[in-house]
């Protein structure tokens, strides 16, 4: 397996807050990474630096594509978007009074390229690509398994749903990395389960994932391999059950002296 | 030369820091940039026009007369037309600020005519006319030093009432964050009506000093110089008191300047320039905080 | 019929086809004065500056005071293209268009990074500036004495060997206009409908809704906001290009900030980012002034009184319905939110 993402040395200060110290870590192709840390880590901080919405103090993000290399950090969020590097949010940001449909059609804004004249003259080509564009957000949609919702206002969705909208939106892009921050966040058992297998089958199409999750069952249940950052800092890497165990991990998440984690 | 045009820009800056710190008040409260502001001020002169002319009161009196009935007008403005708009989208409020602004445009028109109108001679003090001093060539009238004392006056007090208070306390409170400030015990309706009512005392002045400097008042005086004071509080920096104030006098410098020595067709276009030019490179002006962009709807 | 027939004929759709109708055969009815036709051109002109201006604010959610400014530069070069070099209006408008945009983007590309009360500033500035140099530079524009004797529209086949027909006489009355504008406005909606229903519309109503997602979903805000802005202005740019050879007489004060404020109304009672709701806004909005100068004078009031009024009725509609006529969904759900806010915040002791 190839190194799809690197980060080196990544910092990201706030005036005088320190998010993010000096992070280093990589991401293999087609691997399922967790990255965890207790609230207020810098998990979020780390994912706008790759996608573009905050500039790193200093390091380096590189993400490797097939036959280059592109510095990522510091780059505008679109950009990093057609580069092929995709987010959600914790918050959920959907287009939340748009349909259903047209959330995931704007998902392939950067993989289409119709202008003003196209759409005004009708052309047979922008008549293509329309269709293209319907077909392909009709399967992103079933792919979630949000078929037969299309003309449903986003904002009227069930929360769990909001959620797999927004993958299916982030899928339209064509990543080849997608970031997924929080995703099982408010999910109850069996919604977290259908997620993780959500997850799963979007490695088994060749995604790559990188998860910051909260929830242990599913770090647990779906990532080959976890990194822990605590305080801006890197604090472990390793497989899951390593980490669990690991007793620096267990001291930032429950207090120094606690032993025996969840 | 030059020393007469920066007197003359010092005296016009001066009023136009009296109507920007009103803008730049009420922006800082409830995020509206109000629009009617500059008819408070043109209500301020006609007031006292009325006043004097009609009721033949003293100067003096129907100065202070005049400030508070705009006081009352700003609060009134404030509870009829801006209050029940609280939570709706700015924008609707905006459309409401210049409808009013329209509304008291016309009404003046009906009221007063729209021919310019001048204070009765006997009642304005005939000493204003006077040379006080004069200072390497260029004569001040007591009435320009007039000018300057009650604008450094309103100034220094308004400083005072936001620094030492605890209603300007209240107010600055409020600005920064209305939720927070209702969650303390603020009363945040009382302290936006207060807001306004301080707003349009001073914009009354300003208005008076105007009418009697030019001594011709006409109901749409207060667009011009609404558009100029609010390029003076957004070149200060929006919802930035000090700010206002520098920016109202370095605009009236520019305007005097720029008019004496550029062009004076385009006196007003000065003032447009510098806004635009200010926002584009600096847009938070002077002293005013960049406004983040929020998910927030028209 | 098949189903996509069936679908098309339903209710909606059969008003629009009724209303069009009864446009189209509007100057061959009985009782129709030549005031009439006159107020419908109006009617009509207005609907094409509101359309274009319905762009910024209703599709894109930005604020624009400044929209007056283009319908200006619009009618000033069309007068003044006309009067030295007598071009036809059809070579006029495409050019009105072009140079619309171009304006549009030279305003907008330093100044839609501006946060939306900024750029709102900003755009009042710089029509107010426009407005002034109409005033001022008498040598380009002849300015407050205004720009007479612009030719009418006409069909010049001549040079085919063929007649030449001029919209304007006494038998035709403005008829010719009546149907001249009447194609530029169904040209403007097919035109926004079109945009609508694509991926620049989508590109659009996503930096309305959230900025940030639309920036990850990998659309360029500078770029699409400064689309919108310039087609907007072209569009304001005709408009104004077909006023200065329909009235055939310009001065700087036709193009002052009031009329912005009046097209903005006209979107904002119409409901923002419908196009039939900002048609619908413009046609009650002419009316009513039209109206509102014809009522008064019987109440014993002067004409001018009508503008008091206007700002009044505003006020009044802003707050009672601050979504318009025929608001897009989204825009009546934030009314309804705010309503509801209203009602839950009567708790004792704090009064926010």
């Amino acid at each position: 397996m190839s190194r799809i993402l690197e980060i080196n040395q990544l910092s990201k200060h706030f005036g005088g807050l320190k998010a993010l110290q000096e992070i280093t870590f990589h991401i293999e192709e087609g691997e399922i990474i967790g990255l965890i840390g207790p609230n207020g880590a810098g998990k979020t901080t780390l994912f706008n630096c790759v996608a573009g919405v905050d500039k790193p103090t200093s390091g380096q993000i590189l993400f490797h594509q097939k036959d280059k290399t592109v510095s990522v950090g510091g780059k505008k969020p679109e950009i990093v978007t057609g580069l092929g590097i995709a987010r959600t949010f914790q918050n959920i940001r959907l287009f939340d009074n748009l349909t259903v449909l047209d959330n995931v059609k704007i998902g392939r804004h950067c993989r289409t390229k119709s202008t003003f004249f196209g759409a005004v003259l009708h052309t047979r080509a922008q008549q293509e690509e329309e269709k293209a564009i319907l077909d392909s957000a009709q399967n992103f949609l079933a792919f979630v398994g949000l078929s037969g919702r299309d003309d449903d206002v986003a904002s009227s969705l069930a929360y769990g749903d909001q959620r797999r909208l927004e993958i299916a939106r982030a899928l339209a892009t064509e990543p080849r990395l997608l970031m997924l921050d929080e995703p099982a966040a408010g999910m109850n058992a069996r919604e977290s389960r259908d997620l993780m297998n959500l997850i799963l089958s979007i490695q088994r199409r060749g995604v790559t994932v990188l998860l910051i999750e909260h929830d242990m069952k599913v770090v647990m249940g779906v990532c080959q391999r976890v990194v822990v950052i605590n305080h801006g800092l890197w604090l472990a890497e390793g497989q899951p059950h390593e980490v669990q165990n690991n007793p620096k991990v267990i001291e930032a998440y429950l207090g120094s002296g606690a032993a025996g984690a969840a | 030369m030059l020393l007469e045009q920066l007197i003359n820009g010092l005296t016009l800056g001066g009023i136009y820091a009296l109507i920007a710190v009103g803008y730049t008040m009420v922006y800082g409260v409830i995020q509206l940039i109000n629009f009617a502001h500059g008819e408070v001020y043109m209500l301020g002169a006609f007031f006292a026009l009325t006043f004097i002319n009609l009721l033949g009161l003293p100067f003096y009196l129907a100065f202070l007369l005049s400030m508070v009935c705009c006081a009352v007008c700003g609060m009134l403005l404030d509870m009829v037309a801006y209050r029940p708009l609280r939570r709706s989208p700015r924008l609707a409020a905006l459309i409401t600020a210049i409808g009013m602004s329209i509304f008291l445009q016309n009404l003046a028109m009906i009221i007063w005519g729209s021919r310019p109108l001048p204070f009765a001679q006997e009642a304005v003090p005939a000493y204003f006319e006077a040379k006080a001093f004069t200072l390497a060539g260029v004569s001040l009238s007591w009435f320009q030093l007039f000018i300057f004392g009650v604008t450094i006056i309103m100034m220094t007090g308004l400083n005072l009432i936001i620094k030492k208070t605890s209603t300007g306390r209240a107010m600055r409170a409020v600005a920064q964050n209305k939720t927070m400030a209702a969650l303390v015990g603020v009363n945040v309706n009382k302290v936006i009506t207060i807001t306004f009512a301080l707003a349009g005392a001073m914009a009354a002045a300003a208005g008076i000093m105007v009418g009697v400097y030019y001594n011709s008042l006409y109901p749409t005086m207060g667009y011009i110089a609404g558009v100029k004071a609010f390029a003076a509080a957004v070149l200060g920096g929006i919802g930035s008191v000090p700010g206002a104030m520098l920016g109202g006098v370095v605009l009236g410098v520019a305007e005097a300047l720029g008019a004496g020595y550029l062009s004076s067709l385009y006196r007003d276009g000065i003032s447009y320039a510098v806004m635009i030019i200010v926002i584009v490179f600096i847009p938070a002006g002077f002293f005013g905080k960049l406004i983040r962009e929020t998910k927030k709807s028209l | 019929m098949s189903q996509s027939q069936a679908r098309f004929l339903k209710r909606g759709n059969l008003v629009k086809l009724g209303l069009l109708a009864l446009t189209l055969i509007l100057p061959l009815l009985p009782y129709v004065s030549e005031y009439l036709i006159h107020v419908v051109i109006l009617i009509l002109l207005y609907m094409i500056l509101a359309l274009g201006l319905n762009i910024v604010p209703g599709f894109n959610g930005l604020l624009d005071l400044g929209y007056v400014g283009f319908y200006g530069i619009g009618a000033y070069t069309s007068g003044l293209l006309t009067v030295h070099f007598g071009l036809s209006y059809w070579a006029i408008i495409p050019l009105a268009f072009m140079n619309g945009a171009i304006w549009g983007i030279l305003l907008g590309a330093p100044t839609l990074r501006l946060t939306g009360d900024y750029f709102a500033i900003v755009t009042f500035g710089f029509s107010e500036l426009v407005c002034l140099v109409l005033t001022n530079e008498i040598w380009l524009t002849r300015g407050p004495l205004g720009l007479p004797g612009i030719d009418p529209v006409s069909i010049d086949l001549s040079w085919l060997g063929g007649p030449r027909w001029e919209l304007m006489g006494p038998e035709v009355g403005e008829v010719p206009y009546y149907y001249l504008v009447l194609a530029m406005v169904l040209v403007t909606v097919f035109v926004m409908n079109r945009i609508q229903n694509s991926r620049l519309g989508r590109a659009w109503f996503a930096i309305r809704d959230d900025e940030l997602a639309a920036v990850s979903c990998g659309v360029n805000l500078l770029t699409y906001k400064v689309i919108a802005f310039a087609i907007s202005a072209a569009f304001g740019a005709v408009g104004g290009s077909f006023f200065a050879r329909w009235v055939t007489f310009l001065s700087p004060d036709m193009f002052k900030f009031w009329e912005s404020f009046l097209i903005l109304c006209m979107i904002v009672l119409g409901g923002m980012g419908n196009i039939w709701g900002v048609m619908l806004g413009a046609a009650v909005l002419v009316s009513l002034g039209e109206i509102l100068r014809e009522i008064l004078p019987w109440l014993g009031l002067p004409a001018e009184v009508r503008f008091l009024a206007f700002g009044l009725i505003m006020v009044i509609v802003m707050r009672y319905r601050p979504a318009g006529l025929m608001p897009i969904p989204s825009v009546a759900r934030q009314m309804e939110a705010a309503r509801v806010k209203r009602k839950r915040v009567k708790t004792p002791g704090f009064k926010a």
